[in-house]
């Protein structure tokens, strides 16, 4: 027989159930939302790109980097030192020669006279080899030689602080800590912890036009297709036979369920040079363009009617659904009551519609805010980054943009704002639809 | 609704503004089996040409049939994965005495509420690390994870229409609560998992960010990404090739929701994404 | 089985629903809990069954004690208000679902769904499914399934709720000849003293999660043991006058009606109130009272009044439907004050 507590064993019978059944759930959310929430904080505060990898780095001198160490530390000196070419006989030079074909005399001499010793341009070198008895005959046979001994350390990459530094000493070069430090930073090319990103995010004029694209985007397309006109299409089909407002209902789905890709696709025959609105527009005296991304403007209409033509079903459906549970009689009764249409729906049908309304808007705010594929298909933000909006920014900074440099660590903090935006905004709704009502305590207690 | 009215006029107002849509759907059908001489509106001739990508690989493209394979088996096992764990975790937030039920319920609702693809960096990063970029289990187990939220929200939103009172019975019945689920309440909710299957395999078909950034490559390329990679190409610009694809492309979502355009209608009106 | 209740406490996080009960039930006898919605009616049923856990006190079927054991393993058949069929079986697999869960063999469960279904008239039904079939059958189905396995408890929640008026009597008489034929020990919770009193041996009724007072039905009647009682058992219900005692005299405050009672209410001048049955304030009643008809009600074989005292209390009247009073009529009918019921101001019956 079963004896417990009554918080004991036999109630922990669902709870076992219960988290079981959750666990794979569980697992999928802390892998994939949970792990990267933290990590793009995480990323938001490095320098990663392409450049830096996203693993380790090496040590490199480059270019840049040398240019750094004179302009930001102060050593341009070490800067010209490390970056400057030198001619060393050493071993593996010599073994290059040997291979390449030179006489073994030749070979013998190099390793006995010059061995070891380092020239500062490839003339001294060159009048050294001269020198030797058994010279290379010709200006060519002495130049490819004595290529075979250019040492330099510039672009090439040390996987370990201590080789990087060996070689640095094998140039001849002495190194003192601050000087040590300086060199690590910059030539270090994996990436490294900063708030740059932030700092840069508030400096950039640009910032300030995606947050102005970003609120234009949400708002148009919110007011007037995804409330605005699903009001008016769930209304409308009220007013229809059931036929026709099934029709009408199905093909304003249709952008909804086609593919993205299709779905511009089609927008861009309308809009595209030769596409069907210049076939019909030139005949009546405009010039053929891409009336798409010829201006800014045009761009923005199309953004909004390519998104909102698929926001407004859901508004259509939700309101649609509401409209059908106000009873029958009360529209009866209004008219009845000598009330035209237009004053039916402003006192039979907006009233019940209002909670409808504030979940929507809430709703689509958010998906709005945080979705740019129909826009990256379609203009991918621009003509000249009119229509880029945050989300987009974030996804072209850190993933695919022209440059070639995809910069993670920017991008990451780019969508930071974002993730927390969402966060706070989704935590507002949930308050504002009485969550607690969701969540009353199951009746079986066991 | 009522005969007080008439019906015409928004009938005619409704269809007017519908022409633009109705025009592009119309065309799209008709341009790949047509030719139209530039500048005309109205095609001169029929023909298949444009159909060609089904029996030569386009060059630089993987073949249609893979693409093809490739979404199919992309959306099919997103399906799987969401239904498997929706109606399990749905079941559990809609009726068990879970420790931190609430904790979990607000969870899925601000997930749900909270289009992920901003974590799309980190994910990507994510699947570098552990060597799943590039592959299709990769980018489909990205996919129901994102698809999740959303899935254990409507079954939990169909699980608490099952009256209490059946699974009290069963639990007088002697069931334990596993039967309970799997022998009472599965059944009742089956018609809700159906439209939860045709729903995800439809997200995963039209998915295009997620594979386009997650797994580019031609041996693991869905029809989304061979579709948009063949638009962005600038040397090889030929509309109506691209719309023979697309209609290659939608016409099972089109079947699919000729079908089941009701189950999908309440999915759609239970609130997802854009 | 006897079912024993040990001061059993039911409390919802803070809230105490029900506080140290004690209730006994005999074997093979047939309880109701009766009681306005939210009395803790229906929270003491779930208890017995285990759906909810006793946050403190004992129950006992027999001398077990099953305060832990979980509903599966409890043996009480259940009918639901709703019937709580599964839609997706048919009758013959709801009824034969708890059997299947007990793993008994194909053979057994079709021989006993037969039986079963015999006992409750639904033999020609097996094959149909809960939505084909009406509220009664329905309710005959839950009925055998509650019983198929023989539980050592039947409970029934509202069982009558969701019938019409002409099946509810069917059913009562039904559930009532199940419970015989079969000897099982049940309990039976409603809001309808019709039901209560004309199906079970004994009724509890319960206020504010207490059970108020137990007894068998008439002796219930006859005998309440507060006017909250008194007030729900007898329909039409019981008419309530406040008023005045002294010697033995009754007044009430406006002095429109004044009757010496038969019983000794003690010398001294007190505040009470009298329960007045309709069937016991007719014309020939014993003492006279004077009031004008507000309302008429003919029920067909009889007609109710009520008769309105100057101070405006009401009394209620039912009678064959011979006597052609109408609405505004004064009249004089009598109480029969023997058959009269006296409640102190607090309500406990005196």
């Amino acid at each position: 027989m079963l004896r417990a507590s009554p918080d004991g064993e036999a109630m922990s019978g669902s709870r076992i159930l219960g988290l079981l059944l959750l666990a794979p759930a569980f697992v999928f959310v802390v892998l994939f939302f949970l792990a990267p929430v933290v990590l793009t904080a995480v990323f938001a505060l490095t320098n990663m790109s392409t450049a830096t990898g996203i693993t380790g780095g090496a040590y490199q001198v480059t270019q840049s980097a040398m240019r750094e160490l004179g302009e930001r530390h102060g050593e341009q000196a070490l800067a010209d030192a490390l970056a400057r070419v030198r001619y060393t006989v050493d071993p593996a030079g010599i073994d290059a020669a040997t291979a390449e074909g030179a006489s073994t005399a030749l070979v013998s001499e190099l390793d006995r006279k010059l061995a070891g010793e380092s020239f500062d341009s490839r003339r001294e070198l060159e009048r050294a080899i001269k020198a030797l008895d058994n010279r290379p005959r010709g200006t060519r046979a002495l130049k490819s030689l004595s290529a075979l001994f250019e040492r330099s350390i510039v672009n090439t990459r040390f996987a370990t602080e201590e080789e990087f530094f060996g070689a640095v000493a094998g140039l001849g070069i002495e190194l003192n800590a601050t000087q040590r430090a300086a060199l690590l930073a910059t030539t270090y090319t994996g990436w490294t912890w900063t708030s740059e990103n932030f700092s840069r995010m508030f400096s950039l004029p640009d910032t300030k036009r995606t947050f102005l694209n970003t609120i234009i985007y949400v708002f148009a397309t919110l007011i007037v297709f995804n409330t605005g006109f699903a009001l008016v299409l769930s209304i409308v089909t009220h007013y229809m036979p059931d036929r026709p407002a099934g029709i009408f209902r199905a093909i304003w789905l249709l952008p909804r369920i086609s593919p993205p890709v299709l779905y511009v696709l089609l927008w861009k025959w309308l809009a595209w040079d030769t596409g069907f609105l210049s076939r019909i527009l030139v005949p009546l005296g405009f010039e053929s363009r891409n009336w798409m991304l010829d201006n800014p403007t045009n761009a923005w209409v199309f953004i909004v009617l390519i998104n909102g033509f698929v926001g407004a079903s859901m508004g259509m459906l939700i309101f649609s659904a509401a409209i059908k549970s106000i009873p029958v009689s009360l529209f009866y009764a209004s008219e009845v009551d000598g009330a035209n249409r237009w004053q039916q729906v402003r006192y039979v049908i907006l009233p019940q519609l209002r909670w409808p309304i504030l979940f929507i808007t809430c709703y689509q705010s958010l998906s709005l805010l945080t979705s740019f594929e129909y826009i990256l298909l379609a203009t991918e933000g621009g003509p000249g980054g009119a229509t880029k909006v945050w989300a987009l920014a974030a996804y072209l900074t850190a993933l695919n943009n022209y440059a070639g440099n995809l910069e993670y660590g920017y991008g990451a903090a780019l969508a930071l704002v974002l993730v927390v935006v969402g966060v706070i905004l989704s935590l507002a709704y949930l308050r504002l639809f009485d969550f607690k009502s969701l969540v009353a305590p199951p009746p079986i207690e066991q | 609704m009522t005969s007080n009215y008439r019906s015409w006029p928004m009938i005619l107002a409704l269809g007017v503004v519908t022409i633009p849509l109705v025009l592009m759907y119309v065309y799209l059908f008709v341009d790949t089996v047509t030719n139209t001489a530039p500048g005309s509106v109205v095609p001169h001739e029929f023909t298949g040409e444009h159909w060609r990508f089904l029996w030569e690989t386009l060059p630089g493209r993987p073949s249609i049939y893979v693409a093809t394979l490739n979404t199919f088996v992309f959306a099919t096992a997103t399906t799987l994965i969401v239904l498997a764990i929706s109606s399990t975790a749905g079941y559990a937030i809609s009726r068990l005495n879970v420790p931190f039920r609430a904790f979990f319920l607000a969870g899925v609702m601000v997930l749900h509420a909270f289009p992920t693809v901003t974590l799309i960096i980190a994910i990507f990063l994510i699947l570098q690390f552990i060597g799943l970029y590039n592959t299709l289990i990769g980018v489909i187990l990205v996919k129901a994870a994102l698809e999740l939220p959303f899935g254990i929200w409507i079954m939990k939103g169909f699980y608490d229409t099952v009256p209490w009172e059946i699974e009290m019975a069963g639990i007088q019945d002697g069931a334990s609560r596993l039967t309970v689920w799997r022998k009472l309440v599965l059944p009742q909710v089956m018609p809700a998992v159906m439209a939860l299957g045709i729903f995800s395999f439809l997200a995963g078909w039209s998915e295009f960010i997620l594979p386009l950034v997650l797994a580019p490559d031609n041996k693991v390329q869905v029809l989304s990404v061979y579709l948009a990679a063949l638009i962005a190409d600038d040397n090889n610009f030929d509309m109506a090739l691209f719309k023979s694809v697309g209609v290659f492309y939608v016409v099972p979502v089109i079947i699919m929701f000729l079908f089941f355009q009701g189950k999908l209608m309440s999915i759609y009106g239970g609130g997802t994404k854009g | 089985m006897r079912i024993l209740l040990e001061k059993f406490t039911k409390s919802f996080g803070s809230l105490t629903v029900i506080d140290e009960m004690d209730l006994e039930i005999d074997d093979g006898e047939m309880v109701a809990l009766l009681g306005p919605s939210g009395c803790g009616k229906s929270t003491t049923l779930f208890a017995i069954c285990g759906i909810h856990r006793v946050s403190g006190g004992r129950i006992l079927f027999g001398d077990r004690d099953v305060s832990s054991v979980p509903s599966q393993q409890r043996n009480v058949g259940v009918v639901f208000q709703s019937y709580a069929l599964y839609p997706h079986l048919t009758v013959a697999q709801n009824i034969g679902f708890p059997l299947m869960i007990r793993k008994e063999s194909n053979a057994d469960i079709a021989r006993k769904v037969d039986e079963i279904a015999e006992l409750v008239h639904i033999g020609n039904l097996l094959e149909r499914r809960p939505a084909q079939l009406s509220g009664g059958q329905q309710q005959r189905v839950a009925l055998a399934r509650a019983l198929v396995r023989k539980p050592d408890v039947l409970l029934l929640d509202e069982p009558l709720a969701n019938l019409d008026a002409k099946l509810r009597l069917e059913m009562r008489s039904e559930i009532r000849r199940i419970q015989r034929e079969t000897g099982i020990t049940a309990v039976l919770v409603t809001h309808d003293q019709v039901e209560a009193m004309s199906m079970c041996d004994r009724i509890a009724i319960m206020n504010e999660g207490r059970i108020v007072q137990i007894a068998e039905p008439m002796e219930m009647y006859d005998n309440p043991a507060s006017d909250f009682v008194a007030g729900f058992l007898g329909n039409p219900p019981i008419a309530f006058v406040d008023g005045v005692v002294t010697n033995g005299r009754f007044a009430t405050a406006s002095g429109a009606m004044t009757v010496s009672l038969p019983f000794n209410a003690g010398e001294r001048e007190r505040k009470i109130r009298l329960g007045i049955r309709p069937e016991f304030f007719r014309p020939g009643g014993t003492q006279p009272v004077a009031g004008k008809i507000t309302f008429v009600e003919a029920q067909g074989r009889e007609t109710l009044y009520d008769v309105a005292l100057e101070d405006g209390q009401i009394l209620r009247s039912i009678q064959t439907a011979t006597n052609a009073a109408t609405v505004g009529e004064k009249v004089n009918w009598g109480i029969d004050v023997e058959r009269i019921l006296m409640f102190d101001e607090d309500g406990a019956r005196l």
